[in-house]
């Protein structure tokens, strides 16, 4: 069986919905934060970057969002194979949505890695713009591939966590994005969040009864998010 | 397979190119200019509407994003990499993705330092990406004498290699000082590059492209 390493609201939610939504049997294990264990040598030999989540397979350790979504969708036939003719798209928009939109996401949440403090702003502006636009591609993406980016399918997952916690992160930014601006996206949050497995793992992370539609500061009951 | 690459020289596409002559695919080439706005036009966005170098035209439609696009590769000709149903696919995937969302993209911050966070702020992006770059290539290098995977190794070509082979010439010969990469300080990653750069597919490139004789390991010559 897998073992996912995670902490709550953290990048391994997205593998999680992926999970149960396929109805993939696994067990969870906390990596505790708040006393940085995601840095402690143990974590360390499952994933050298110290990044969550990691997935235990039978064939080791996957680490990355991406990586492990593609392992998933490859091993349980989760989106097209390498044959199929859809392959291209899954896979450009796979790793669009994880070295831009994520990445960028990224140096909103953690300025600091990225910036010195009195730049913050400027640097608050130019990212938010820039994934205002990286939304507005996978909102024309979402539309024309509508199989693809469903909800509970790795695509659909991935970009509708990323506008929750755009919504969210950091705890005292202002606010940039209104998902009412994407329609397909709004749509996506609502269907996601239908799913009875996003129910299920919104109160195992304390996500709050709308995790998608109108997401709020989670109350995780075991572990932090930051 | 009909494959029509958009390519610049010494651009992201280069990459894409390395493994294209590795396969020995048929492909054709068309040169963007991108002094010209090529990459503004709506034609272009047709192919990419990231806008961004490399685009490959495919059988079943066009593919952009250089990692996704070598991954397709391996997955359609079961070169160059472990394949779905090989048990070093997960590792492959994790340091491919790594590589892109995280090396790429420092390296992507290092070169265009306006980007993050304006031009008034570049040096200090420049300090910053220069950190996680040398940190990047230490956990590559660790993982390399440790595990010695045989999708980035001195006796298997792989798309992996080329990858960081063109990242390590890029930072090798672009930041300004004091920053930049000295790839004496990663052995095990200069020996697998150095195994990559000799091939002939590679030396291939290196001359149509105009990269000189060590593209990887001593891309100044």
């Amino acid at each position: 069986m897998y073992t996912l390493h995670y902490a709550p609201d953290n990048a391994s939610l997205i593998i999680r919905l992926v999970l149960d939504g396929a109805g993939i049997p696994y067990r969870t294990t906390l990596v505790d934060r708040k006393a940085r264990q995601q840095d402690s040598a143990a974590y360390r030999a499952l994933n050298p970057t110290g990044l969550i989540p990691v997935l235990e397979t039978p064939q080791g350790p996957i680490s990355e969002t991406g990586a492990i979504l593609l392992w998933l969708a490859d091993t349980h036939n989760l989106g097209p194979g390498p044959s199929e003719a859809d392959r291209p798209v899954f896979l450009k928009w796979l790793f669009f949505l994880s070295n831009t939109a994520h990445a960028d996401l990224r140096q909103i949440f953690y300025p600091h890695q990225y910036a010195p403090a009195d730049a913050h702003r400027a640097h608050l502006e130019i990212m938010s713009t820039r994934m205002l636009r990286h939304f507005s591609l996978l909102e024309t993406a979402a539309l024309q591939h509508s199989k693809l980016f469903a909800a509970g399918k790795p695509l659909g997952v991935y970009t509708i966590v990323l506008t929750r916690w755009s919504a969210l992160y950091p705890v005292h930014g202002p606010r940039w994005l209104d998902l009412r601006d994407f329609p397909t996206l709004t749509a996506l949050a609502r269907a996601q969040e239908a799913r009875v497995e996003t129910r299920v793992i919104a109160r195992a992370e304390g996500l709050g009864p709308n995790p998608f539609t109108r997401p709020e500061q989670p109350n995780p009951p075991e572990g932090s998010v930051l | 397979m009909t494959l029509t690459l958009h390519h610049v020289p010494d651009f992201a596409s280069t990459i894409v190119r390395f493994a294209l002559e590795e396969l020995e695919l048929p492909h054709t080439l068309a040169i963007v200019d991108i002094d010209a706005g090529s990459l503004a036009s709506a034609e272009y966005r047709k192919v990419n509407p990231v806008g961004l170098i490399p685009a490959l035209e495919t059988d079943d439609g066009p593919m952009f994003e250089t990692a996704a696009i070598l991954l397709w590769l391996v997955d359609r000709t079961g070169r160059l990499g472990p394949g779905p149903t090989d048990p070093d696919r997960g590792p492959f995937l994790s340091w491919l993705f790594f590589t892109s969302n995280a090396l790429h993209q420092a390296a992507l911050a290092m070169f265009y330092p306006h980007r993050p966070a304006g031009e008034a702020n570049s040096a200090a992006t420049q300090a910053a990406a220069q950190v996680q770059i040398v940190a990047r290539l230490g956990l590559i290098e660790a993982m390399l004498a440790s595990q010695a995977p045989r999708w980035l190794s001195v006796d298997h070509p792989g798309v992996l290699g080329y990858y960081i082979g063109v990242l390590v010439r890029w930072l090798s010969l672009l930041p300004p000082a004091p920053h930049g990469i000295d790839l004496a300080d990663f052995p095990h990653l200069k020996a697998v590059l150095a195994a990559h750069e000799a091939r002939p597919a590679a030396q291939r490139v290196a001359e149509t492209d105009g990269l000189g004789p060590t593209p990887f390991t001593n891309p100044g010559t």
